[in-house]
């Protein structure tokens, strides 16, 4: 009887979040499935016509999806390449000092606390030629500055910005990391006669490789979704150039108004995540039973 | 606590929402283009309107505003999605086919063509139908630095520079003009010859600055230069013909100025801000900008570099006159309107004399006729030009107020910007643009 009360009570106090989330998420799930086999536009948006795979196939076809796909994949794969191995490289390097002035670590947090909208407004200003203080000092000092968003230099300025703002990201889980790493298993290494880089290398980084692989994944679908700071920086860039996946979509969705292509390549990109997921999941089951 | 105590307090709670965010419409709900001079006018306009005495109190207007950034994408987001939540909203000439069916066509005052003129009337309508009233006008102004001018016309040397920069890069020795009887390669010559790649006394690092990012608003600021050789978008019969000798000539122009370095090396990512910043360094010598620059650039404190050296002319001509893009900002009516007939009085006194006298005292931009801008010409010099070069050089692009004009300026600044970035041919460029604006268009 009680248990029965008590089951109650659950069901209702868990209902407004369960609506809820049907409501928000569920239903444009739902939505956007129809609508990505549908030929819909803003004046049809609540009676599409069902078309088939057309979306699926325009989609596919289009040779600006798939620059779209290689940019943000390159992307992707390089700032968290980049910023893992900054982050580890100062984490070790600096966890001494950390451990002395632990409040470094916090300085050191700022640039992931601004929006990434704000980041790519900011540079804006700083390399800006006639009133960023970068290009200001590289004409002061050398009487020249170089163009940092050109054709040929756009993308490099992209991923050092992003590497900076993330990489306390990737030093934050590291550091935490290493110092999680057992004394004992150092002291027993030093018995050894382990000297640092040998520590390093054959201990501690072992030790230290799941959350490296989770930093790593964190970071690289993060990259691959870039949209904020790039679109205020370059928009989609010269000829679309830095059109990240996010961007594209956008851009066929609002601009466009291409609704349902739109919506066909966040489905393709939200399969193709999926199926990454799950294999990547069942790699970790594997090493881990291994 | 008893499930009956949960479900009071959560009604409470629910009760306590509702109060706090329960309608706040009121009378007639205007959306207005928020955060600029703009939004001052409409403010003083609307509270011009709702001071009448024949105004019923329930047609008193409220306005509302939301963030200028993807404005018109969340306008048309909302309007696709049939909102009520307010009356009549903002136009602009690029998107009224956009939103036309979302909206109702609107009549204006008897008088309303003697004040505004019929050029700028049509910035608001399309498919032959009136869809909104225009209360802000923006079009193109050259600014240039009149003393580096004024020292290049009347120096003998620097005339033969002038003349041998010209041939070198243009293929004639031509002689430096006033600004105001510029043809386009005057002025492309004019920014070599102000350039310091080009000629390395030059006072100025660049001649000029180019709005080179991939951005729909570039592409308006362009297409005055192809238009004046005769460029458009479609022929009379509605064919597609961007793949022009016109257009042909115009990007080869930007992009022979690009790869010169007579425009800033990341010319490719700039857009309104960073070129006003340029000029406003004192390192530009000329550009063309939207007369919405004119404010800044010619107040001293906000520009000291430039202060009390800048001018202003029309854009300059080409083979087939002098044009300036035009299009207008304006307020039309919601078609889910839920007090259709207060917006609609509200809209038609927009159109009167009298509004938009109020509302160019206020800071607004609205192209007035030769009349009655001269009731405003001592407080606002600016809007006389502005009335001036849109009746004698204003232009829209056929088909650029077609459902689809976002899409084609979009397409145009893809296609464009890939060629200037020499990702592309100029063949490659005309053709996807011409190809893309066929699918759009037909």
């Amino acid at each position: 009887m009680v248990r029965a009360r008590y089951f109650n009570e659950n069901a209702v106090l868990a209902a407004p979040i369960v609506l809820f989330l049907l409501a928000f998420l569920g239903f444009p799930a739902v939505v956007d499935i129809i609508y990505s086999f549908s030929d819909v536009s803003f004046e049809n948006l609540r009676s599409p016509r069902l078309s088939g795979l057309n979306n699926y196939a325009a989609v596919l076809a289009d040779d600006d999806f798939w620059q779209a796909t290689r940019f943000s994949f390159k992307f992707g794969v390089i700032t968290a390449l980049a910023e893992c191995l900054i982050g580890l490289f100062l984490a070790v390097f600096l966890s001494p000092l950390f451990n002395k002035r632990p409040w470094l670590l916090a300085i050191l947090m700022m640039p992931m606390m601004v929006a990434p909208a704000m980041v790519g407004l900011m540079y804006r200003l700083v390399l800006h030629e006639f009133i960023g203080p970068l290009p200001h000092y590289l004409y002061l000092w050398f009487g020249d500055s170089p163009s940092f968003l050109g054709p040929d230099t756009v993308f490099t300025t992209l991923l050092v910005i992003e590497t900076l703002q993330w990489t306390p990201f990737a030093l934050l889980l590291f550091y935490m990391a290493y110092q999680a790493i057992p004394a004992e298993v150092r002291e027993a290494a030093l018995v050894d006669g382990a000297k640092s880089v040998r520590m390093f290398w054959y201990i501690e980084l072992p030790l230290m490789l799941p959350v490296l692989g989770i930093a790593f994944f964190i970071r690289f679908v993060d990259g691959f979704r870039v949209f904020d700071n790039v679109f205020v920086l370059t928009g989609s860039g010269a000829g679309g150039s830095t059109t990240s996946l996010s961007i594209y979509i956008y851009l066929a969705f609002f601009r466009s108004g291409k609704i349902g292509n739109a919506v066909a390549a966040s489905m393709i990109l939200f399969v193709v995540a999926l199926i990454l997921l799950i294999a990547l999941g069942k790699l970790r089951r594997r090493m881990a039973r291994a | 606590m008893k499930l009956a105590d949960h479900l009071k307090f959560a009604a409470i709670g629910i009760a306590a929402l509702l109060a706090t965010t329960g309608p706040t419409q009121a009378q007639v709900t205007v959306l207005g283009w928020p955060g600029g001079p703009e939004e001052t006018a409409l403010r003083a306009a609307a509270e011009a309107y709702n001071a009448m005495a024949d105004v019923a109190d329930a047609d008193k207007v409220e306005l509302i505003f939301f963030g200028r950034e993807g404005f018109f994408d969340k306008l048309q987001a909302d309007l696709a999605a049939g909102t009520d939540a307010f009356d009549a909203n903002l136009l602009a000439t690029y998107s009224i086919g956009r939103y036309a069916p979302f909206m109702e066509p609107i009549d204006l005052d008897a008088g309303a063509a003697e004040v505004y003129g019929d050029s700028v009337l049509a910035t608001m309508q399309f498919d032959g139908q009136q869809f909104g009233v225009p209360t802000d006008l923006s079009l193109h102004f050259m600014y240039y630095r009149k003393d580096l001018i004024d020292g290049l016309l009347s120096d003998d040397a620097a005339r033969a520079r002038y003349s041998e920069v010209s041939m070198e890069y243009l293929g004639e020795a031509m002689s430096p003009k006033s600004p105001d009887e510029w043809t386009w390669r005057d002025y492309a010559a004019t920014a070599l010859y102000f350039s310091k790649s080009v000629n390395p006394d030059s006072p100025t690092r660049y001649g000029t600055v180019l709005q080179m990012k991939n951005l729909l608003f570039n592409m308006m600021v362009f297409h005055s230069l192809p238009r004046s050789y005769g460029g458009n978008w479609l022929d009379e019969s509605g064919n597609v013909v961007v793949d022009s000798d016109a257009y042909r000539t115009a990007l080869e122009l930007y992009k022979m100025l690009y790869d010169a370095e007579a425009t800033p090396k990341d010319s490719l990512s700039y857009e309104y801000a960073e070129a006003n910043a340029a000029f406003g360094a004192g390192q530009i010598a000329a550009m063309m900008q939207w007369n919405a620059a004119a404010g800044d650039l010619m107040d001293g404190e906000k520009t000291p570099a430039v202060a009390g050296k800048v001018a202003v002319v029309a854009p300059p001509s080409g083979p087939e006159g002098r044009f300036t893009h035009i299009h207008g900002l304006g307020l039309g009516l919601n078609k889910n309107a839920k007090n259709m007939d207060g917006a609609r009085k509200f809209l038609k006194w927009m159109s009167t004399s009298d509004a938009a006298l109020i509302y160019a005292r206020n800071g607004g931009a609205p192209g007035l006729t030769e009349n009655i801008v001269a009731e405003v010409a001592a407080e606002r010099p600016d809007l006389v030009l502005l009335g001036d070069y849109a009746s004698k050089y204003g232009f829209v692009m056929r088909g650029g107020t077609s459902a689809k004009a976002l899409s084609v300026y979009e397409l145009q600044a893809k296609e464009f910007t890939g060629y200037w970035a020499g990702q592309q041919s100029l063949d490659e460029a005309l053709a996807k643009t011409k190809s893309g604006m066929e699918e759009l268009l037909q």
